[in-house]
């Protein structure tokens, strides 16, 4: 997103006008359901945590400051944590584990349906396997590399040098894909 | 220096502050680090910049209809704010008027109270005064009317010739009333005082004034073998008789 955009956004948001909220779907709106299902790997349910973190983060909005956070890296904390949150009291309600395995996500079909996803999807196909692991564990599990290392039964050395290559393959894939992004937006 | 940031960085604190995993206590400590050292600004920056990227590797396409049914549920929430910001305004104003108004009534009432104290004092005193003189009356009319009331002239001395009164004297009643009927003309510096000895002590009945109701009875204090003096005094009165300044005596 352009600085200048997310600058006007914040203006909006800071001035409590309602347009706000929908450029924020606009531009942010399928990044945070994906969040959402990252987290909960429930489509319904997803949809639910999306409602509720709009709410909050129009609710929220006056708190938000720019000096301490990108606005994307606010909106995701409030998304990611409404997730969480939901997914607590999901778990006490039904008592059921829900499964938290990360090769689950490319199951759902939905986000096929949108031709610029499916160029999305195939760049992240482009990140092997081991990296998206780590990378999963640090940012949507909240995993310390400790806990990560634990959890996947990977020495910790492996996991820092998965991350530091795996965010570097990142770099690669997302320098491009925001070109393309870009592109598409300006074409749409 | 460096050893403390590296150990910051390798706690994996940063990425949990990335995330919003932290507790209050290690947002506060993470921020202090982001602000005082800018190889751990530079670090929080690039890891939000990969954050997004990563995040929007995984976008889904959001459902149909999604977006009106958050446009729609914020919008009701505004109105539900501004319902109640109106009615909080009103209530603050309900509020502001009712306690403007209490204490004007509380402000009133006390001054009604206030002003209730000093006429019930005046009806109090008003009805002693009428008490005292009703009973005056009352004893006027027993010492006049009782056949048993003594009469006495009284006439004043060489001193005073022109004064004449006369005293009504009731033994069995025991009461006993002067009526002044003539007082001689004296210089401006003098009066007229009344006083009785009553068992051997003597009692300021007071300075008589000039005579304006000639019908008028004094009331002088009863005793047996009581006497009576009216003297010459200064002006204002003594507080006690000069003798060679007597101008008349009642004995009763």
């Amino acid at each position: 997103m352009s600085v200048l955009l997310e600058k006007h956004i914040v203006e909006l948001l800071q001035e409590r006008n309602e347009k706000a909220i929908s450029l924020l779907y606009e531009h942010y709106g399928d990044t945070l359901f994906g969040v959402a299902y990252k987290v909960v790997k429930d489509h319904d349910l997803a949809q639910d945590i999306v409602q509720e973190s709009f709410v909050k983060i129009w609710k929220k909005s006056d708190s938000y400051d720019s000096s301490k956070a990108k606005l994307f890296t606010w909106l995701f904390r409030i998304t990611r944590n409404t997730a969480i949150d939901k997914l607590r009291s999901v778990n006490t309600k039904t008592d059921k584990e829900i499964q938290m395995d990360v090769s689950d996500v490319y199951r759902i079909g939905v986000e096929s349906t949108r031709p610029e996803l499916m160029d999305v999807r195939e760049h992240l196909d482009k990140l092997e396997s081991k990296y998206q692991i780590v990378l999963d564990a640090l940012f949507f599990q909240g995993m310390t590399q400790q806990e990560a290392s634990d959890e996947l039964d990977i020495p910790l050395g492996t996991i820092k040098s998965r991350l530091k290559i795996g965010l570097r393959e990142l770099k690669k894939i997302y320098g491009s894909t925001m070109v393309l992004l870009s592109i598409l937006s300006l074409l749409s | 220096m460096k050893d403390k940031i590296k150990i910051f960085l390798d706690s994996d604190l940063l990425e949990k502050y990335l995330i919003g995993s932290t507790t209050k206590e290690e947002t506060l400590q993470v921020e202090r680090y982001i602000a005082m050292h800018p190889e751990v600004r530079e670090m929080y920056l690039e890891l939000q910049d990969n954050l997004e990227a990563y995040a929007k590797l995984h976008a889904i396409k959001t459902p149909d209809g999604l977006k009106e049914k958050i446009l729609s549920t914020i919008k009701a929430q505004n109105s539900l704010r501004k319902r109640f910001t109106r009615y909080a305004v009103a209530a603050s104003v309900a509020v502001f008027i009712f306690a403007g108004s209490s204490y004007f009534f509380w402000d009133q009432n006390q001054n009604l109270m206030q002003e209730n104290t000093i006429v019930s004092n005046k009806i109090k005193t008003l009805e002693e005064d009428m008490r005292e003189q009703l009973e005056d009356v009352r004893n006027q009319f027993i010492v006049l009317n009782n056949p048993l009331t003594k009469k006495y002239s009284v006439k004043g001395n060489k001193n005073a010739r022109d004064l004449k009164a006369i005293a009504y004297i009731n033994p069995v009643k025991k009461l006993s009333y002067l009526n002044v009927r003539n007082l001689p003309e004296l210089p401006e510096d003098k009066c007229f005082q009344m006083w009785a000895e009553v068992n051997g002590e003597m009692v300021n009945l007071g300075v008589i004034k000039e005579i304006t109701d000639k019908e008028k009875l004094l009331a002088l204090p009863y005793a047996d073998n009581a006497i009576g003096y009216i003297t010459i005094e200064q002006k204002g009165g003594n507080m006690a008789p000069t003798v060679e300044n007597i101008v008349a005596n009642i004995n009763y």
